[in-house]
């Protein structure tokens, strides 16, 4: 077992008060295994990430456990979790145009890592840097590691932020939205690249997305979220086969089509978190709510590895 | 942070009022006269009948530092409407108009830029003849492309927004809709600037006072005193002290009003954007 | 790259032009005839004349303009009618005052404001930011001729440490040179340091709310790392701009500080020549410090493109 996350809970401040924005989340990932959180904007997807790296913002509350190889990462000094960050775990995040340094090569950007968890020369950094760009499709002889950001494509810049990333080698990869903020036909290159790195290295991959067609075709088991709870969760073929939970069937419905017919919207919003309806906090958007729905919080239920969070969930097909 | 956003604001209105109190006061009444010599007295320490002391002719040091508030003021406050009045039309102009226009007005305010504000005041009051008169043109002077450069930068992005377009396509002219539209949106921008220009146009008509060329004697000032104390240094050293106190004062509660103004207007300034 | 410069370069000598004419017309224009100057009130009509053409005064402006210009781009600043030497000379011997003055109080300013912004940027909401930025807001608001007299009061007057004032020149061996520029140099670094603080506060702050600088961080830079190396040198553009502008500021600061201090440097002989209408050593002089300014400013700009990338292309 490598990555356990066990009953995490976060709260941040606002406005005076901790309110919480993660309840409760539990899952595993192995090597050469791949987790997808599913979710709207707000569910707590990218909370969830932050908190594995430690990297939440002041103020925040932190509850549960991060089990790394045994270790617990919420209970590390912070010295100890940067040699973590970077090294034991990459990220990616959502926006390639900012997520880099501006004002430093793309090159040194990926050697960076190298020579800090490393020890690595800089001679040996920019070498191994350069092998890096390569394989994650930016060939130096065509796209020189001297080259400064805002000389590059989006898509481009997210290979680099993946090359600085995957640079030491870590035993698992979070990718927070790794192509939301891409072009349609540039979004299927960089995730083949990933499930293609993935396989090659056998580090765990956990994907951020809002986009459940992208899980289908990319990871092995999936948490779909929803208000900072998980309300549905199990192996991806099991959950999308019997999708027990409303609100997975409104994100199934409301996914990007392929064949161009219109996504249909789920109604409302996501509640803001100081203004969480008491009960289920999908129960204001459902169509199936009952009003037993308002009254008492449901848990994750089902005997199996495929279980959902409804007091009302459609039945297996 | 709010609370510290309002008690940059009310400090600084309080400091700003406080001074602008004392400066109409001392219009009607300060406690001695003060231009009234009174060598016998003269260097005195602080004491009731003269709580800041005296100077080297034996002047009261409170009622002058009250009549040079007044002076003061008065150079940095004509100073600003100088330097707005002229600048704001002549940036609002170059916003409107754009294009060469717009290159000529802000290449000019480079240029302008170019010349130590201070040095060229400098310049100006001592061969146009030293006085407050010439203290008040000379500082208002470097405002005007300040004032033009800001007004410039705010107003052509109010230009650029849908409902000065639809006035355009009504058939308003580049002056109505500069009235009616431009400089209501981008007033606040306006008198946060005005605040910082009041501030260093104080600090300007100090410097210009103690090298002499500001308020001329016997009118009292407060960068005139401090030139005036520097001699008796060794001797009264708190002197040096009052004027300067008078000064930074008035400029800190300047610079909190501008602080305060700026982040209370912010989320309007931001709209505005 | 080259473009760039070649541009850059052009706008430069292009302002440079544009404010030696300007200083010209001005100086042309301000009330004050050197040679009823030079003679006195009492002169009769015909000397005046003769002195007026003896000095090429009676020329056409252009044809002055042109000579003056000539002259300052052979090093031939013209001849003081006061102090009977070449402006050249005056110069030379002030600029040695004057100039040291300058890099030094702009040292100490930059030296003082980087590390106080970052720290207080870094620990922002905090009681240190609240304690540095409460000290910075009353340093802005001193005007520094003021604060130079308080320096003498305390470090002259009261703790006979450092000299009130006068220069005892560089003859007199460096470190009594540099002893008599440290209360002028702190005079005038003190408030430019307070606003400079500020700035740098609120750029590094700025840039500490960046995807990058968390991408920084989620590849193991520590916290401080993170703020060093990619918050630091991002926060750097506008700090350098305003490093450039204060130059001017420190020109204009001098002209005061010299005659608090009583250092015979560029200011106090431009404020001489000004109480005495000594116009040739005036528009020299005023010249130099315009041209001065906008050669800073060239070179921060530079120094900016140097930083950042994105500002290397032709068309920035």
């Amino acid at each position: 077992m490598m990555l356990r996350v066990e009953d995490l809970t976060v709260a941040l401040p606002m406005r005076g008060q901790l309110v919480p924005v993660l309840a409760g989340v539990s899952f595993t990932l192995d090597r050469r295994d791949s987790v997808g959180l599913v979710g709207e904007s707000g569910s707590g997807k990218s909370m969830t990430a932050l908190a594995i790296m430690g990297l939440l913002p002041p103020g925040a509350r932190v509850a549960g456990r991060v089990m790394l190889d045994g270790r617990d990462l919420l209970a590390l000094p912070e010295p100890d979790l940067c040699g973590v960050r970077g090294r034991r775990i990459g990220m990616v995040f959502q926006e390639p145009m900012t997520a880099l340094n501006p004002l430093m090569s793309i090159g040194a950007q990926v050697a960076e890592p190298l020579r800090l968890h490393l020890r690595l020369s800089r001679a040996e950094a920019d070498a191994r840097a350069a092998r890096m760009l390569d394989r994650v499709g930016l060939d130096p002889a065509r796209i020189s590691p001297h080259r400064y950001p805002h000389q590059l494509s989006g898509g481009q810049r997210q290979r680099v932020v993946i090359a600085a990333a995957l640079a030491c080698g870590p035993d698992l990869l979070v990718a927070d939205e790794p192509t939301t903020a891409l072009d349609v036909t540039v979004q299927a290159q960089v995730l083949a690249l990933l499930a293609d790195l993935a396989a090659e290295t056998g580090m765990g991959l956990l994907l951020i997305t809002h986009d459940l067609g992208v899980v289908s075709q990319t990871v092995a088991n999936v948490l779909v979220m929803y208000a900072g709870r998980v309300v549905e969760q199990g192996p991806t073929d099991s959950v999308f086969g019997g999708m027990a939970h409303p609100y997975t069937r409104a994100l199934f419905a409301a996914r990007p089509a392929e064949s161009g017919a219109r996504p249909v919207q789920i109604p409302g919003q996501v509640p803001d978190p100081l203004h969480r309806p008491p009960g289920c906090a999908f129960a204001p958007r459902c169509s199936r709510a009952e009003p037993d729905c308002g009254q008492q919080a449901p848990t994750l239920a089902g005997g199996g590895p495929h279980r959902a969070a409804c007091l009302h969930p459609h039945a297996a097909s | 942070m709010t609370a510290l956003r309002s008690r940059n604001l009310i400090l600084g209105a309080g400091i700003t009022l406080l001074m602008a109190a004392v400066a109409l006061v001392s219009l009607a009444w300060t406690p001695y006269a003060p231009t009234a010599i009174d060598i016998v007295h003269k260097l005195a320490a602080p004491s009731l009948a003269h709580p800041f002391g005296t100077d080297h002719l034996g002047r009261d040091v409170l009622s002058m530092i009250m009549a040079g508030a007044s002076s003061s003021l008065s150079v940095a406050l004509i100073a600003v409407v100088v330097g707005a009045g002229l600048g704001v039309p002549l940036g609002a102009f170059a916003a409107a108009r754009g294009g060469w226009i717009d290159d000529v007005v802000m290449r000019a305010c480079d240029l302008a830029f170019a010349f130590p504000a201070l040095l060229t005041a400098v310049m100006i009051t001592a061969l146009a003849g030293p006085g407050a008169g010439n203290a008040m043109l000379a500082i208002g002077i470097f405002n005007i492309p300040v004032f033009a450069r800001i007004t410039r930068g705010a107003a052509r992005s109010i230009w650029a927004r849908e409902f000065v377009m639809a006035a355009r396509t009504a058939g308003r002219g580049d002056v109505a809709i500069t009235v009616l539209h431009v400089l209501p949106n981008i007033a606040a921008v306006l008198l946060v600037q005005a605040t910082i220009q009041f501030a260093l146009a104080i600090v300007a008509d100090a410097g210009l006072s103690y090298v002499g060329l500001g308020t001329q004697p016997p009118n009292p000032s407060w960068g005139r005193m401090l030139n005036d104390a520097q001699t008796y240094i060794w001797r009264a050293p708190l002197l040096a002290v009052f004027p300067g106190v008078a000064i930074t004062l008035s400029v800190l509660g300047l610079n909190l009003l501008g602080d305060g103004l700026q982040d209370w207007l912010d989320p309007r300034l931001r709209r505005g954007r | 790259m080259t473009f760039y410069l070649l541009r850059r370069v052009a706008i430069l000598l292009a302002t440079l032009l544009a404010a030696s004419i300007v200083v010209f017309v001005v100086l042309q224009v301000l009330p004050g005839d050197p040679a009823a100057l030079i003679l006195g009130t009492g002169a009769r009509e015909d000397t005046l004349a003769a002195l007026r053409h003896q000095l090429g005064l009676d020329a056409p402006m252009w044809l002055r303009y042109a000579r003056w210009l000539g002259g300052l781009l052979s090093g031939d600043f013209g001849t003081s009618f006061t102090y009977h030497v070449p402006v050249a000379e005056l110069v030379r011997q002030r600029v040695l005052v004057s100039l040291p003055l300058a890099l030094f109080a702009i040292l100490l300013s930059t030296a003082i404001a980087i590390p106080v912004g970052v720290a207080a940027a870094a620990r922002r909401g905090g009681a240190a930011d609240a304690g540095l930025m409460g000290v910075a807001q009353i340093g802005v608001a001193l005007p520094n001729f003021w604060l130079g007299l308080l320096l003498i009061l305390l470090f002259a007057v009261r703790l006979p440490w450092l000299p009130a004032s006068g220069f005892p020149g560089w003859d007199a061996g460096l470190w009594a040179g540099f002893r008599a520029l440290i209360l002028p140099a702190l005079a005038l670094a003190l408030p430019q340091a307070a606003i400079l603080a500020r700035v740098t506060r609120a750029a590094v702050i700025d840039t500490l709310g960046e995807d990058f600088v968390r991408t920084a961080r989620a590849k193991g830079l520590s916290r401080p790392a993170a703020l060093w190396r990619h918050a630091v040198p991002n926060a750097l553009i506008p700090v350098v701009t305003l490093i450039g502008l204060q130059f001017s500021f420190l020109l204009a600061g001098t002209v005061i500080i010299e005659n608090v201090f009583t250092l015979p440097g560029l200011g106090r002989l431009v404020f001489q020549a000004i109480a005495q209408r000594d116009l040739i050593v005036v528009q020299d002089l005023v010249v130099l410090l315009a041209g001065s300014v906008i050669v800073v400013n060239f070179l921060v700009d530079l120094a900016a493109a140097w930083i950042d990338p994105r500002l290397r292309r032709a068309g920035a």
